[in-house]
């Protein structure tokens, strides 16, 4: 498979008093036709990254190749990348049809051409009828699209999306999730997508590289990172999760006690720490549930998300833990308030962290 | 009646300004009007005759035999200072864009310093400052004793009293005037919109031409109107710097009003200009509204 961006040991030192190290020893590669996403925070270094390969930034440290070329020292408009921007960023004093145009026409397409192939664009994401109209004349969600239209009309070999959905409202930004990966699919370029949203993220995304305080974390598929996470850090930017530290206790073919601090004991998978050894261990709330037998405690609060319901319990040995679960099929609750109940974990739903 | 005072009660915020444009504005430029429809007095002033004579006097003369002749003196100067007038414009902008831009670019306290420094040359009297060109530029001024010095030149070259000199003259005195709208057009652009035309194959001079210059256009135009408008009937620069040999309407209409003692004459010239001036907005607001150099947001 061909690498379409490959970022070695690449740093960003912002200077100033102090100095900001924005990205610190960033390796990674995107391969050609993926819909990859840099997923973190704010201020984890994901826009950084991605306005490095724009060429917006000149790197401290590293390189980065495109295809195969060093870009590193190449100025934006030679890099065959283009960007959609958070603020849409649509040239006010021209039309839509011009804003889509503009890169060609820089690329010295003829007028005639250019136009042609910008009507195309406006077409694919269904905005034929608004060619003839200003920018300030559409509703976010529209100019969204156009500044889409306008990043894919030159054809890049690799699109940079930054937040390019977090000013729209919910439901605009569904669909346009689901319209963002037909896009990649019919296009086959290279989407790079920044986004702090670990929904948006998991949706779209054929790999995630999770990005925390100027450094990766962990590049992965989706279901990967959600079920494995490699850090405390990545399990709990990403979902939610109950942690704790708990002992190795005795190995039994393969599966391993955990003695957690609180007095009480989960059976889980064995994990690479030997017997005796303190980790950390922590599991999904959807992936336990309230039965009759496992760690005793008393329900704390009850959060109803319509298709969920999150029971935070209060375990008689200390421990608070988050239990999520679907209502019973009449849409009564499993528990209230108050009551006396037992969490029940799955052991092959327990994940041991390397400390 | 209650009609009356409903109207006067909704509309006397506005009598303030009302009364300040009819004292201020409108009365003196019909005094001008009529002024220039009277026979001249004959020692300054006018004497209440009704006559056309300042305005035949622009193209026509009287020649021996009492016979009006075509004479094009007057529309030479009247040419002359349009030209001069473009001239300051163009030069104005050619260095008060960069000064803006740069001024733009700059940290927010810096920016004030610099608007300041614009301004300081009006703290001193303009005729001084012009005066200062002459000492600049004349014979055995600051740059022709400069380049002698320096053995560039053996005779000192003809700067002052030019209708060079005079357009340096003008683009120094409104500079300010040219600077300041394009800064005010310029400190609004979103700057990441250069961002965007750079990411779409634009080179830097691409994205300033593409996207800064039209953005700024408003304040381009508002600037070349306020440079444009004095430039055109300036007569300092044009007396100190042309010597009075290079006439310009201003220092024609100056003229008038002082030796020549053809008060309705000066009136005439000053409603030319008005004219003119007139002609020039209305072109830029017929431009305005087909789009053309209108800003959209």
């Amino acid at each position: 498979m061909k690498t379409a961006v490959s970022i070695k040991n690449l740093n960003k030192i912002y200077s100033g008093v102090p100095p900001v190290q924005a990205l610190r020893d960033a390796t990674l590669d995107i391969r050609d036709n993926e819909f990859f996403t840099l997923l973190g925070p704010s201020g984890c270094g994901k826009t950084t990254l991605l306005r490095l390969i724009a060429g917006f930034e000149a790197p401290t440290g590293g390189s980065l190749h495109l295809f195969g070329e060093e870009i590193s020292a190449l100025p934006p408009e030679s890099r065959p990348v283009n960007t959609v921007f958070q603020h849409y960023s649509l040239f006010p004093h021209m039309s839509v049809l011009e804003n889509v145009a503009f890169g060609l026409r820089r690329l010295r397409k003829s007028e005639a051409k250019a136009h042609a192939t910008a009507q195309e664009m406006l077409d694919l994401v269904h905005l034929s009828d608004f060619a003839a109209r200003s920018p300030g004349q559409l509703s976010g969600g529209q100019q969204q699209r156009v500044a889409l239209a306008r990043a894919l009309a030159p054809h890049p070999r690799v699109l940079l999306l930054d937040e390019p959905l977090s000013a729209l409202d919910l439901k605009l930004r569904q669909s346009m999730r689901a319209e963002l990966k037909r896009l990649q699919k019919e296009t086959g370029i290279t989407f790079v997508f920044v986004t702090h949203d670990q929904e948006e993220a998991l949706a779209m995304s054929d790999r995630i590289a999770v990005m925390s305080q100027g450094e990766i974390q962990q590049v992965d598929n989706p279901a990967r990172i959600y079920e494995f996470p490699e850090n405390r850090f990545v399990a709990e930017f990403i979902g939610d999760a109950n942690f704790f530290e708990a002992r190795v206790g005795a190995n039994e073919e393969g599966s391993a006690n955990y003695h957690l601090f609180d007095g009480s004991k989960l059976h889980g998978p064995q994990g690479h720490a030997p017997e005796g050894a303190t980790v950390t261990i922590f599991f999904r709330p959807e992936k336990a549930r309230l039965a009759q037998t496992g760690l005793a405690g008393e329900v704390t609060e009850i959060l109803y998300l319509g298709n969920n319901t999150d029971y935070l319990i209060r375990l008689d040995q200390g421990a608070d833990v988050m239990v999520r679960s679907e209502n019973h099929k009449d849409g009564t609750a499993l528990a209230e308030t108050g009551a006396r109940v037992c969490v029940e974990v799955d052991p092959r739903a327990i994940r041991v962290l390397i400390p | 009646m209650t009609g009356l005072r409903a109207y006067l009660k909704d509309h006397a915020g506005i009598l303030p300004a009302a009364l300040v444009i009819g004292v201020f504005m409108i009365v003196p430029i019909l005094i001008i009007l009529i002024y220039s429809f009277l026979a001249p007095g004959d020692y300054g002033g006018v004497k209440p005759e009704f006559s056309t004579d300042a305005y035949q006097r622009l193209l026509f003369q009287n020649d021996l035999f009492d016979q009006l002749v075509f004479d094009p003196a007057y529309l030479k100067i009247t040419f002359r200072s349009l030209w001069i007038a473009t001239v300051a414009v163009t030069g104005c902008l050619i260095v008060g864009f960069p000064v803006a831009y740069y001024i733009a670019g700059q940290p927010e306290e810096r920016r004030n310093v610099f608007l300041l420094l614009i301004t300081i040359p009006f703290w001193t009297n303009l005729l001084i400052r012009t005066y200062c060109w002459i000492l600049v530029l004349r014979d055995t001024g600051l740059i022709n004793s400069a380049l002698m010095a320096l053995g560039v030149i053996d005779a000192p070259l003809t700067l002052l009293y030019t209708e060079g000199a005079i357009a340096l003259g003008l683009i120094y005195t409104y500079i300010p005037f040219m600077v300041l709208p394009i800064y005010a057009a310029l400190e609004r652009l979103d700057l990441r919109l250069i961002e965007a035309a750079r990411d779409l194959y634009s080179s830097r001079w691409g994205a300033l031409w593409f996207i800064v210059v039209p953005l700024s256009m408003p304040g381009i135009i508002a600037g070349s109107i306020l440079v444009f408008i004095p430039a055109l009937g300036a007569f300092i620069a044009p007396d100190l710097l042309g010597g009075g040999k290079n006439l310009m309407l201003g220092s024609l209409v100056q003229l008038q009003f002082s030796a020549a003692r053809n008060w309705p004459f000066g009136s005439a010239l000053a409603m030319v200009i008005m004219a003119m001036v007139l002609l020039c907005l209305m072109l830029y607001a017929r431009n305005l509204r087909r789009g053309g150099g209108g800003f959209q947001h």
